[in-house]
């Protein structure tokens, strides 16, 4: 293909932040879904409040209006990852648990990690096309996991994991639309011409 | 005979003396709080019990069956018994106690409500008591979120009201607001526990602006703003709800519309008044707005035709058969509108009812 062909990066940007703000909604209507069979399954309270849980990448953020647009890509990209690790051990447990027994459950969970990879892996794209690093994931992904929770500590574990994503899926497609909005000065997506 | 200005002058001096004098003392008289139904109590200063003395109520002798002694007796006490109550000395009409007596009730549990119009600035929560005290009330609200105190900043109007600037955004951690209430004859509260996306709710779409569309007379163009309280619709777009009916109707129509603020109403009964309202809501999270003031429109309609005679009617047919045509609404031979072979049969027949007409008339 010509290079002339090939869309600009700033339609590029534009196009993979239209699709990943589609994803994202997706990713949380999903989750939500996810959220009710689990709690159903799981024969939890929907209101439980659950104390942070280590390892679980909090959506929360102070000054969200003042991040850069690296600072969204790269936060956001820790997060899917380690989310694509935790909710893989949430599927392992399950199968442990529950064997084929509760097919309904182990399906949602994995619908669920493959969107939050293949998200994952749009933010990688975002960060490539601005010539920005991919941070390697050795350092991410959740801390080794404690000594083995009781079924209880794992189910209130696994509410706490999907409505930390649930949150993420909001703020990512915040974020994308922060990212997509021209910049008055350079017409180019705000916060990404510089570095952080 | 004496100037009559001076003393006129005097006489309105005195009042006005009088007045100020009585409303100073009001205001420095204590104030006593007692409950609508209680009994009360009144001793008149230090006063003997067996002193001769003489009460008033709002500057009116208050009967003896009211008394025990020199202390006044109220029984019962309702709202109506409010008022400036005062004791004299018998004989040499010293004032010798004086009290503002305010009858209500303690407040019952209030009412809070706490909603975020422009998010992802912050929140207000505003309360009201549901039944009045008829006494003063003191309001006190706390806002905690996790384990940290945010400040609810009170409006200077509405009274009822403060507001929270968001310090984090996108927390699963819950706010709890708790408001308490207070008078002199007691407290209550009321709690909420919220998240930060459930009380997102943002105010309606505003200058809603409904027309008629030129030569399309089942179409209405419906257009209307983001409302202004919403402060970033670029990265927090609004969706909308529209509904419309004919007057004439009670059911409604519904749209919903994943954005642009505009729409058209392709399927409008001719010649009808419309009632169109539109609703808006955040596009991921909180709930719907309250629906927006109602605006009315008709959609277009072609000007009546003036009445012809029949000579006319003949000089016209041979140069056209357009009057003869089907109005628009109920246009059966549209190739759009129509579909199968049935409907193919009905748009013949409709030529051949046509055709004869036309016949009829050369």
């Amino acid at each position: 293909m010509a290079a002339a062909d090939s869309p600009s990066p700033a339609l590029r940007r534009r196009d993979l932040c239209s699709r990943g703000i589609r994803l994202a909604g997706k990713m949380r209507a999903d989750v939500v879904d996810l959220l009710d069979i689990y709690v159903e399954q799981q024969g939890l309270d929907a209101s439980a409040s659950v104390a942070a849980v280590e390892g679980v990448p909090l959506a929360a953020v102070e000054r969200w209006d003042e991040q850069t647009g690296t600072q969204r890509l790269l936060e956001n990209l820790a997060a899917y990852r380690a989310f694509r690790a935790l909710l893989a051990q949430m599927l392992e447990e399950q199968r442990e648990q529950l064997g084929e027994a509760d097919e309904g459950l182990g399906r949602a969970l994995a619908a669920v990690l493959l969107q939050v990879s293949a998200f994952a892996y749009h933010l990688e794209e975002l960060l490539r096309l601005e010539s920005r690093g991919i941070p390697g994931e050795e350092g991410d992904g959740p801390p080794p996991p404690p000594p083995r929770l009781s079924l209880f500590e794992q189910k209130l574990r696994g509410l706490g994991v999907l409505r930390e994503l649930a949150q993420w899926a909001v703020r990512s497609a915040r974020d994308l639309r922060q990212l997509a909005k021209p910049s008055p000065a350079t017409g180019t997506a705000p916060g990404l011409a510089e570095s952080p | 005979m004496a100037n009559p200005v001076p003393s006129a002058c005097c006489v309105v001096l005195a009042a006005v003396v009088m007045v100020y004098a009585q409303r100073q003392s009001q205001q420095d008289s204590p104030v006593q709080y007692e409950r609508v139904g209680a009994d009360v109590t009144m001793k008149c200063g230090s006063m003997d019990w067996d002193a001769a003395v003489t009460w008033t109520a709002n500057g009116t002798d208050i009967d003896e069956s009211h008394l025990n002694g020199s202390y006044l007796i109220l029984k019962n006490v309702d709202l109506s018994q409010s008022g400036q109550y005062a004791c004299y000395e018998g004989s040499s009409w010293h004032l010798k106690y004086q009290t503002s007596l305010r009858v209500g009730t303690p407040p019952k549990e209030p009412v809070l409500m706490c909603r975020s119009n422009n998010y992802p600035k912050g929140f207000y929560c505003s309360w009201h008591l549901p039944t009045p005290t008829y006494i003063p009330n003191t309001f006190n609200i706390s806002v905690i979120h996790g384990t940290k105190d945010m400040v609810c900043e009170k409006d200077a109007i509405p009274k009822n009201r403060c507001h929270i600037r968001y310090l984090q955004l996108f927390s699963t951690v819950k706010y709890k607001v708790t408001l308490t209430v207070t008078n002199a004859l007691g407290k209550n509260f009321t709690t909420l526990t919220f998240d930060e996306f459930a009380i997102v709710k943002p105010d309606p779409p505003e200058s809603v602006v409904a027309k008629p569309v030129p030569n399309n007379p089942r179409r209405l163009e419906v257009s209307w703003q983001n409302p202004s309280s919403w402060p970033d619709p670029d990265s927090f777009p609004l969706k909308f709800f529209l509904r419309y009916r004919p007057l004439i109707l009670d059911q409604w129509q519904h749209v919903e519309l994943s954005d642009g603020t505009s729409h058209t109403i392709t399927d409008a009964y001719a010649g009808k008044e419309y009632i169109i309202q539109v609703a808006a809501k955040d596009n991921d999270i909180g709930t719907w707005s309250d629906w927006s003031v109602a605006v009315h429109a008709t959609p277009w309609t072609e000007e009546p035709k003036h009445l012809t005679t029949e000579a006319q009617i003949t000089e016209t047919t041979s140069a056209s058969t357009s009057s003869f045509m089907a109005p628009p609404t109920t246009k059966i031979c549209d190739k759009g509108a129509v579909v199968g072979s049935g409907a193919v049969a009905v748009c013949w027949t409709a030529g051949l009812v046509v055709a004869a007409y036309s016949v009829l008339f050369i």
